[in-house]
């Protein structure tokens, strides 16, 4: 059957959004997790870390009360810069204070290995 | 074909629901996933798309980071014809859940969507008869696993590791769960 129209946000760690990254496309979309690092109210971009890495979050189509020091999940898609910066342009997102980092890190890891082995078992 | 989980709401990531295919020979209206048949299902995901009808339907969109599911909430009980034979209360109360849901699917908020598998255009997608709100963050890793193990238990074959990982996993759970009553204590 047909698939749906809008792009499901691929689920990444921001480690995996760096220049070198397969990921690093104009226009694909992600969903990323992060602590709120700062969040400038006139222009509302936000920049989220976790693990050394970080991310700027455009959130002007959201209305979401951005805390610094709290987790949240955006999904959007990348808008690479002239300048070769990343900025995610975020259609939905949420505050995930209480997500257990370690327990969501390890299930990704899975879930890609369980979705990578039922594709080839298709495809087989 | 095995029809064991038929009329079952049966945990599936979007990917998996995506590959669905319509099985007319077996049952009316039921779609196959490797040999069995299944009718019922249900996501957990981020609603990214919400376009609203009044009085007729809200078509919306999961998300669950592995596929985007099409779902459709039907708000016409009041007006269709497919509800006249029944009693005007009993009616008036589905519509009236159905109009709660329909408030509650908003941008951007998770929810665990139950419904029926069906075909429109030519796309699978999913006739909502019920909605939960998860406000615990934990929820959609939660259901990325159940659906994971389910489908060993549905006896599709994994690797040594791949098992191994997934009880580590379950260890890493427990000691979760152990951590919260601990704190709660």
């Amino acid at each position: 059957m047909a698939t749906s129209a809008i792009s499901a946000g691929a689920l990444v760690n921001l480690q995996e959004l760096t220049p070198s990254s397969p990921n690093f496309k104009q226009g694909a979309s992600f969903r990323v997790t992060g602590k709120l690092q700062e969040y400038n109210l006139e222009t509302a971009i936000a920049v989220i870390v976790d693990e050394g890495a970080s991310l700027k979050i455009d959130t002007q189509h959201m209305k979401l009360n951005l805390r610094p020091g709290s987790i949240y999940q955006f999904i959007g898609e990348l808008h690479i810069e002239p300048n070769n910066e990343a900025i995610l342009k975020a259609r939905v997102g949420r505050n995930v204070d209480g997500l257990d980092i370690n327990l969501y890190r390890h299930s990704l890891q899975l879930l890609r290995e369980f979705q990578t082995e039922q594709i080839n078992t298709r495809t087989s | 074909m095995n029809n064991a989980l038929y009329n079952t709401h049966v945990k599936l990531l979007a990917f998996d629901f995506l590959s669905l295919s319509p099985n007319a020979t077996d049952h009316p209206s039921s779609f196959s996933r490797k040999g069995r048949l299944l009718s019922r299902a249900e996501t957990l995901g981020f609603v990214v798309t919400r376009e609203l009808k009044p009085g007729k339907f809200l078509r919306f969109t999961i998300d669950d980071g592995t596929g985007c599911i099409p779902c459709v909430l039907w708000l016409n009980h009041l007006s269709s014809s497919y509800f006249s034979k029944r009693s005007p209360s009993g009616v008036r109360s589905i519509a009236q859940v159905a109009m709660k849901f329909a408030s509650e699917i908003q941008l951007g908020v998770v929810a665990r969507v139950r419904g029926r598998i069906t075909g429109y255009r030519g796309m699978v997608q999913m006739t909502v008869s019920d909605v939960v709100l998860e406000s615990d963050p934990n929820s959609q890793v939660l259901h990325w696993l159940d659906c994971v193990s389910l489908r060993f238990c549905g006896c599709i074959v994994g690797t040594c590791s791949f098992l191994l990982n997934l009880a580590q996993l379950f260890y890493l759970m427990s000691s979760c769960a152990m951590h919260v009553i601990v704190n709660v204590d």
